[in-house]
């Protein structure tokens, strides 16, 4: 699972000579929340949001209608956009929690994707949920179960175990440490093609660890 | 496709473009109303004949029109941003940086006077300012991706150092370096030989997925875009007739057009006996004289008054699959019948039947080889030892009266010089050659003019075999006159007759060559190898050049003459659809040998030899459903100069069973009724072999 996989190849771009009105269209009309500019040869030269397109009242309150109209006509991208200094980026071979962290860490909503400079791909907050999404495998239908378990070597291969034996595979499957409960740990399986009742009676037979959720999805 | 939140923008949109170019006759509009969308990582196939505005299109995107070409409507969007209008430069660095593309000729894209690694390495050192070091590496990684053998000594060579397949790998490589958005190829794998489009094909499809590039293909090649494409435009005369999901072209085509070129090419296991072609009658009008109506009105079997006055739109006939024809649900609910005047010529060819019957020409242990110029002092007194290129080696074959014998093989395996032995234009070196029980193993100068009478050619291209300052009437009537065949006051009325064989009017008669469409000059070539009346013609090649319409004209013009004169055939050609359509028998070369020979239907179904297997695997089918086995030949046919020893086939053999194979000529195994296969695997095994091509058919499939 690297970034590699799961960026947008040939994401939209654009120059810094766009007007700011020109990029705030060209962003509307084709969804996108992130613009990458760049310079010959796709060299990164900023990374254009649809806030860095927000003008400050600010800097209009001094002026007049007249000059507003001018101001804004004659500011482009290359004029408000963050300078790829200060574009934080990754690389295609990091893998996607790396990408994650990066952007959780610097609370921000992309990361363009570079190779020596050079603008291959774009990774966005919604790249990383889709695949969430897909390593629980939220479209397919099943059970899912929330399994907690002691913190401890050996519980999720009991876990694992128990499916096993009963012939069943397991469709996805995730974990993380409890929330609120220190020690304690969350395992998510999603299992397929099995009533729900069989699951939970075959799993409740485990001691030392508790179903906390069963839903079928 | 579980992606959906990917940005939906198609990376090339193009809507109603028009696209006209200035002539001497004033503005002539070569391209009209052509809408169309092409996705990242999906391939739109542009088809139709030559003349049809394809290779237009593409040039119009990308602003390559020359002087006189301009667009003149509609737009283009790629990446959502309009390109009409845009600068030079601003243009320059797109194409540099986001659109790059592959040509039919990778020589003219490669400059023969820099190695390979200069050529490739240039655009990243100048455009990304790269050191020399760090594009080389980078150009050598390419390299591997695109399966070049040996990269680092490739980077070292010349262009004219590689082999045709090898050269378009380089250019399909060099297109890929700057990860571009956006490719457009323009029939680039027409030049090249089954085995290595195959291979082309399949690479361009892996790299389609991996970089996720939106691939514009342009082709004539109905095989080829069923393989590669995901969404299908059929061009004519300029506009977009038919639109739609690859299935739906190949199978519920909707367009009179459409279904008009299916009928044109034959498919693949189908012959003479049990299937026709339907060529469509006329020919692609010229973009200054459009009839008012429909475009396709005047060669439409089901064209009625309102067609000859309105001018249809491309409108949808089902979800996603666009048309431009009045009455497209209505005809695509007949069942397509042939026009009547076609209808005799049709049953006739139907009843034909080739009956077993004596051998007319007789081959026995044929050789010609090329002897090879050596430098060294030795051989320049005399001395030394002469090498030989051994382009037809021990070849031997009968071939009946009346019938027709297909040779197939890649290019350089010598199909061609063994016609040229045949006809006598190149000297045998040894060996036997027997026809209507004559000796005819001397040059064609020493032949009696009787014999050369009774032995013709048509050539494949025939722009070259022709003398452009005669007219056509004068070089039909040539043969007649030299031969004569007929009384010298009656040539004019023999050629006149001739050209009405190959469906000519009389009033080509004063024309010139150049006056002609390749289609016609092609007829009037047949219609020369048939004027001396002669009991075989050599055909090297007759229909490679031609569009799919007019190669089916051209083949059932083929099987007509045939039928008529009793004819005997050597049929010699790449497609294997083609040859397996027009053959009785067919023999399968492979550098200079036979490696299978038998009658066409035993061929194409097991046991098979390897190299047929193989060549088999890589025909482009039209037809999406086909399953075909991968077996993709490594490398390239080895030099005839120093062919390899034991079977010639072992260095590329996927099916080689060990060191025999290496050490000794493979036996002549029977297959039974004239069916031999010459390999080493035993025949039990050889029968064990699937099917190469399985064609799923529905219930439903028409």
């Amino acid at each position: 699972m690297l970034v590699k996989d799961y960026m947008t190849r040939h994401p939209l771009m654009a120059e810094p000579t766009m007007s700011i009105v020109e990029a705030q269209r060209y962003m509307g009309e084709n969804n996108i929340r992130h613009l990458p500019i760049v310079g010959k040869g796709k060299r990164l030269l900023g990374l254009a949001t649809r806030q860095t397109l927000l003008v400050r009242p600010a800097t209009l309150g001094s002026l007049n209608v007249w000059e507003i109209t001018r101001f804004l006509s004659n500011l482009t991208v290359g004029d408000v956009m963050v300078k790829a200094t200060d574009v934080i980026t990754t690389s295609k071979d990091a893998t996607i929690e790396q990408a994650a962290r990066i952007m959780v860490e610097n609370k921000i909503g992309c990361l363009p994707v570079l190779e020596e400079g050079i603008v291959v791909g774009i990774i966005t907050e919604i790249d990383l949920l889709a695949q969430l999404m897909e390593m629980m495998a939220t479209r397919v239908p099943g059970v899912r179960v929330t399994v907690r378990m002691p913190n401890v070597k050996g519980e999720l291969a009991k876990l694992v175990g128990a499916i096993s034996a009963q012939g069943w595979g397991i469709l996805a499957c995730g974990g993380a440490p409890a929330p609120k409960e220190p020690g304690k740990w969350d395992a998510v399986v999603k299992i397929r093609y099995v009533p729900r009742e069989e699951i939970v009676v075959a799993l409740e037979r485990i001691e030392s660890q508790e179903i906390v959720d069963v839903r079928e999805i | 496709m579980t992606a959906n939140h990917r940005i939906q923008t198609p990376i090339l949109e193009v809507e109603n473009l028009a696209i006209s170019y200035e002539t001497r006759k004033g503005d002539v509009l070569a391209v009209r109303d052509v809408s169309f969308e092409v996705h990242r990582g999906e391939t739109q196939g542009i088809v139709g004949e030559s003349g049809c505005g394809k290779s237009t299109i593409a040039f119009g995107i990308v602003n390559f029109l020359g002087r006189n070409g301009k667009i003149v409507g509609g737009s283009i969007f790629f990446q959502g941003q309009e390109l009409r209008g845009r600068s030079e430069e601003e243009l320059r660095r797109l194409r540099g940086d986001q659109i790059a593309m592959v040509y039919q000729d990778p020589m003219q894209a490669l400059n023969p006077s820099l190695r390979i690694g200069d050529q490739l390495s240039e655009g990243l050192i100048v455009h990304r300012h790269l050191s020399k070091e760090a594009a080389y590496e980078k150009c050598i990684d390419m390299l591997k991706r695109v399966y070049m053998p040996d990269p680092e000594a490739v980077m070292l060579r010349y262009p004219h150092q590689l082999s045709g397949g090898q050269q378009q790998r380089v250019v399909i490589a060099m297109a890929l370096l700057n990860n571009p958005a956006l490719l457009i190829m323009d029939e680039p794998t027409t030049a090249l030989d089954v085995t290595v489009e195959a291979a082309v094909l399949d690479l361009i499809d892996e790299l389609r997925r991996e970089f996720d590039t939106a691939i514009m293909y342009i082709t004539h090649n109905l095989g080829v875009i069923a393989r590669v494409s995901d969404r299908v435009g059929v061009m004519y005369a300029g506009e977009m007739v038919e639109q739609a999901p690859v299935e739906e072209v190949f199978l519920n085509s909707m367009h009179p057009y459409t279904q008009g070129l299916m009928r044109c090419v034959p498919k693949l296991g189908l012959s003479k006996e049990s299937s026709y072609l339907c060529p469509i009658r006329g020919r692609v009008p010229s973009p200054a004289e459009l009839p008012p109506g429909c475009i396709f009105e005047p060669r439409c079997d089901y064209a009625r008054p309102r067609c000859r006055q309105t001018h249809p739109e491309l409108r949808q006939a089902a979800p996603g699959h666009f048309i431009r024809c009045l009455f497209a649900e209505e005809i695509a609910a007949q069942e397509w019948q042939p026009p009547e005047d076609l209808i005799p010529d049709l049953m006739a060819l139907a009843a034909r039947k080739a009956e077993a019957a004596e051998p007319i020409l007789h081959l026995q242990n044929v050789r010609t080889y090329y002897e090879q110029e050596s430098r060294s002092v030795a051989s320049l007194i005399g001395l030394g030892k002469k090498r030989y290129v051994k382009a037809v080696d021990d070849v031997s074959i009968e071939v009946p009266k009346g019938c027709t014998l297909g040779v197939v093989g890649e290019s350089g395996c010598g199909k061609s010089t063994l016609a040229k032995t045949i006809v006598g234009l190149e000297p045998l070196t040894g060996g036997e050659v027997e026809f209507l029980g004559f000796d005819i193993s001397v040059p064609v100068k020493k032949r009696d003019i009787r014999l050369i009478k009774e032995l013709q050619m048509v050539f494949q291209n025939p722009d070259s075999t022709m003398n452009p300052s005669f007219s056509v009437g004068h070089q039909i009537g040539r043969p007649l006159r030299r031969f004569k065949t007929v009384p010298r006051n009656q040539v004019r009325d023999e050629v006149i007759h001739l050209l009405g064989a190959v469906k000519l009017s009389a009033v080509y008669y004063d024309r010139l060559p150049r006056q002609l469409s390749g289609g016609e000059k092609q007829r009037v070539g047949i219609a020369r190898a048939f004027a001396a009346r002669p009991d075989l013609v050599l055909c090297d090649e007759p229909v490679s050049s031609l569009d799919v319409s007019v190669q089916a004209a051209v083949l059932n013009l083929l099987l007509e003459i045939q039928q008529e004169y009793g004819t005997t055939m050597l049929f010699i050609a790449h497609d294997l659809s083609v040859v397996r359509f027009f053959s009785d028998y067919i023999a399968v070369m492979y550098l200079g040998k036979m490696c299978e020979i038998g009658p066409a239907e035993a061929i194409y179904a097991p046991p098979y030899h390897p190299y047929t297997e193989a060549l088999l695997s890589a025909v482009p089918i039209p037809d999406p459903r086909a399953e075909q086995k991968r077996i993709r030949l490594s490398g390239t046919v080895p030099s005839a100069l120093d062919p390899p020893s034991g079977c010639r086939f072992h260095t590329r053999c996927p099916r080689k069973i060990g060191e025999i194979c290496e050490t000794e000529v493979p036996p002549w195994q029977d297959a039974g009724n004239g069916h031999r296969i010459f390999c080493h695997i035993p025949l039990e095994e050889l029968r064990q072999m699937e099917a190469v091509v399985t064609i799923e058919e529905e219930s439903n499939a028409g």
